[in-house]
């Protein structure tokens, strides 16, 4: 029972980054017609400012946190201004090779401004735990759930409910219809990218206690939400965040009851199965094509 | 006007020319790079460089393979680098076996092949978006399979010295074998070149370029989408895989971790950058990817070429639209444009091309 109690705030945990980093990349999917691989890249360079600041001034993690956050929001509307509205006009594939050149920058910029170092970040609750049924809970890890729902329910509740939630939706449905309507779609993805840099930064905040920051620190939790956001379906913005969950349920339950090695593949066999049979995710819808 | 006459004659001729014997170019190009390892900036190559033009030569061939998809076929896949690792650690595997090297090829070749048939038989099910992430979890199980089952030997695999053909024992750190090696491994990519240009001019590439355009469109003419899709996946896998094997049989160490996304993102930007549907744009494409900024960049800028490198692929992305390949294609258009603003209108109908 406490083993199974572990596994499930463990994966509650991951499932929090990746679903975090799930959410941005659909927003950017929806609104720039790409995928993101310069997601975790993102995030990783602001926890690097937040490890940088927190090093050198000994500000506490509260406020590196939230200094990460804002140059977070400078680096997407930067990359957004630089580097994808002018591309507005070419292919989806050679979009997403800009993002590979994104990478490429933020990867060069890394060692020129914070050294080649790796840093290290505290967690916001070093210490302090709780236990259940035998399960030791950390603070730290309660800290992490509440506050990734709680910034799903605020984004959910303003994509649902804002006048700009609406903006964003229509322009994820028919940017050029709604172009024409008067929705400032240009304003709209510029913040998008600013939205999902912040959500990829404090996913990679959260796991920066456990994997130490460095530039590939999201890489996993990069690809784990690709995967999210494909079980979950590209068409909603639900359907990613529940994907998230169900992948690192799946993916903790089975390297720790089946097997250490082939745990992963067996889940992403699955998955693939799963995607044979329902081609567009838990909650997407076939788009309508038009021949 | 009569400079003009002469140039069109020439240039007319000689296109029509290397349009008729394609071989030519081709050969043309690989004795080019047969140069490559005697001849260099300096007056011998060093083992460095000379490993940077064959990496160079070798990725070349899995970006033909994704040539077909991208450029062709119009979908995408973010596995081929775990293709590339499986071709070069399963011949490890079977020459660990005692397979000779050719029987270990082939065996990979099959293997890798029927797995590339199994995505090809996914993509009539899955599209877009669905369909990229779905080749990234086949190239994700690769990889976890790569690093973590012990088969594949941990951090890498040691080859050593092999054996082609049965006679002629070939390793990479005699420098005059190394030498022999290139020659092979780049009369390998001359042999890829002409394969795809035969496919891509065949029926199989119209049908694929047909499918490419609108698949319900392709299957009013009557073209099969279940035997394409599964032809152009096994034939880019084949692709990979070979590029794999080269790998193999130039480096013969192969390592089980560098199999990852960011390998297959590179060589999707090589078949971008160098162009669509181009058979030498996607060398050219690779050696800007890949050999400029390890030729060149790195000795000029040090640690900070990536950014160079970065800001390369966006800018030809932005400005560049159709690939490098097309410059000639360009060239020409505005050779036509400006002769026909010297000649006038006269002579408009006879420079229409």
């Amino acid at each position: 029972m406490a083993e199974i109690l572990r596994i499930i705030f463990n994966s509650l945990e991951t499932g929090s980054a990746y679903a975090l980093a799930a959410l941005g990349i659909v927003l950017i999917f929806r609104t720039s017609k790409t995928t993101n691989f310069a997601q975790g890249m993102i995030g990783a360079l602001n926890a690097y400012v937040a490890a940088y600041i927190a090093l050198n001034q000994g500000f506490s993690v509260w406020v590196v946190t939230l200094i990460a956050l804002f140059t977070a929001f400078l680096t997407g509307i930067t990359i957004d201004t630089l580097m994808i509205r002018p591309a507005k006009k070419v292919l989806p594939v050679s979009k997403q090779i800009i993002t590979l050149g994104i990478i490429m920058i933020i990867v060069g910029i890394i060692p020129f401004i914070f050294g080649v170092n790796n840093f290290q970040l505290a967690s916001f609750f070093p210490t302090g735990s709780i236990d259940i049924v035998g399960a030791t809970l950390r603070f730290n890890t309660i800290f992490v759930i509440a506050v990734s729902f709680t910034v799903m329910a605020v984004m959910f509740w303003f994509i649902q409910k804002t006048k700009w939630g609406l903006a964003i939706r229509v322009t994820a449905s028919d940017e050029q219809t709604s172009k024409l309507m008067g929705v400032p779609t240009a304003t709209v993805t510029m913040l998008s990218w600013a939205a999902a840099a912040m959500l990829a930064t404090l996913a990679a905040i959260f796991v920066a206690p456990r994997v130490s920051v460095y530039p590939n620190m999201l890489l996993n939790v990069q690809i784990s939400a690709f995967f999210a956001s494909t079980l979950g379906g590209f068409s909603t913005f639900l359907g990613p965040v529940v994907g998230s969950y169900i992948i690192a349920f799946l993916r903790n339950f089975t390297s720790f009851y089946i097997s250490d090695i082939w745990g992963n593949v067996i889940v992403y066999m699955g998955i693939l199965v799963f995607l044979y049979f329902r081609p567009y995710g838990i909650f997407g819808k076939k788009p309508q094509k038009k021949v | 006007m009569k400079l003009f006459m002469r140039m069109d004659e020439v240039l007319g001729k000689l296109g029509a020319f290397f349009r008729k014997v394609p071989y030519i170019g081709y050969s043309a190009f690989f004795i080019l790079l047969l140069l490559i390892p005697y001849y260099h900036s300096t007056d011998v190559i060093s083992s460095g460089q000379l490993g940077i033009f064959a990496y160079i030569v070798i990725i070349t061939v899995a970006a033909l393979g994704l040539n077909i998809l991208l450029g062709y076929s119009g979908l995408i896949s973010l596995g081929t680098a775990g293709f590339v690792g499986a071709g070069a650690l399963g011949v490890g595997v079977f020459l660990e076996l005692g397979l000779p090297f050719e029987l270990a090829a082939i065996a990979t070749l099959i293997v890798s092949t029927l797995i590339g048939a199994l995505i090809g038989l996914f993509s009539l099910k899955v599209e877009g978006i669905y369909l990229a992430i779905a080749t990234l979890f086949v190239g994700e199980i690769l990889r976890q399979i790569f690093t973590t089952v012990p088969i594949f030997g941990g951090q890498s695999i040691m080859i050593g010295s092999v054996t082609l053909l049965g006679q002629f024992e070939l390793s990479t750190f005699d420098q005059a074998q190394r030498r022999i090696l290139f020659v092979v491994i780049a009369f390998l990519l001359l042999i890829m070149m002409i394969a795809m240009h035969h496919i891509v001019k065949s029926k199989t590439g119209r049908a694929l370029l047909a499918m490419s355009r609108s698949s319900s469109a392709a299957q009013a003419m009557g073209i099969s989408l279940m035997k394409y899709r599964l032809m152009a996946f096994s034939l880019a896998t084949f692709f990979a895989t070979f590029s794999g094997i080269m790998y193999a049989l130039y480096n013969q160490s192969v390592p089980t971790t560098q199999w990852t996304l960011d390998l297959s993102l590179f060589i999707i930007a090589m078949v971008v950058v160098g162009g669509y549907k181009s058979i030498y744009g996607t060398f050219i494409g690779a050696f800007i990817i890949y050999g400029i900024p390890n030729l060149y960049l790195k000795e000029l800028f040090g640690d900070v070429s990536f950014i160079f490198s970065g800001v390369l692929i966006i800018l030809v992305i932005l400005f560049y639209q159709n690939g490098v390949a097309y410059l000639a294609t360009d060239i020409r258009l505005l050779y036509y444009k400006l002769k026909r603003h010297i000649l006038g209108g006269a002579r408009g109908k006879a420079t229409d091309d």
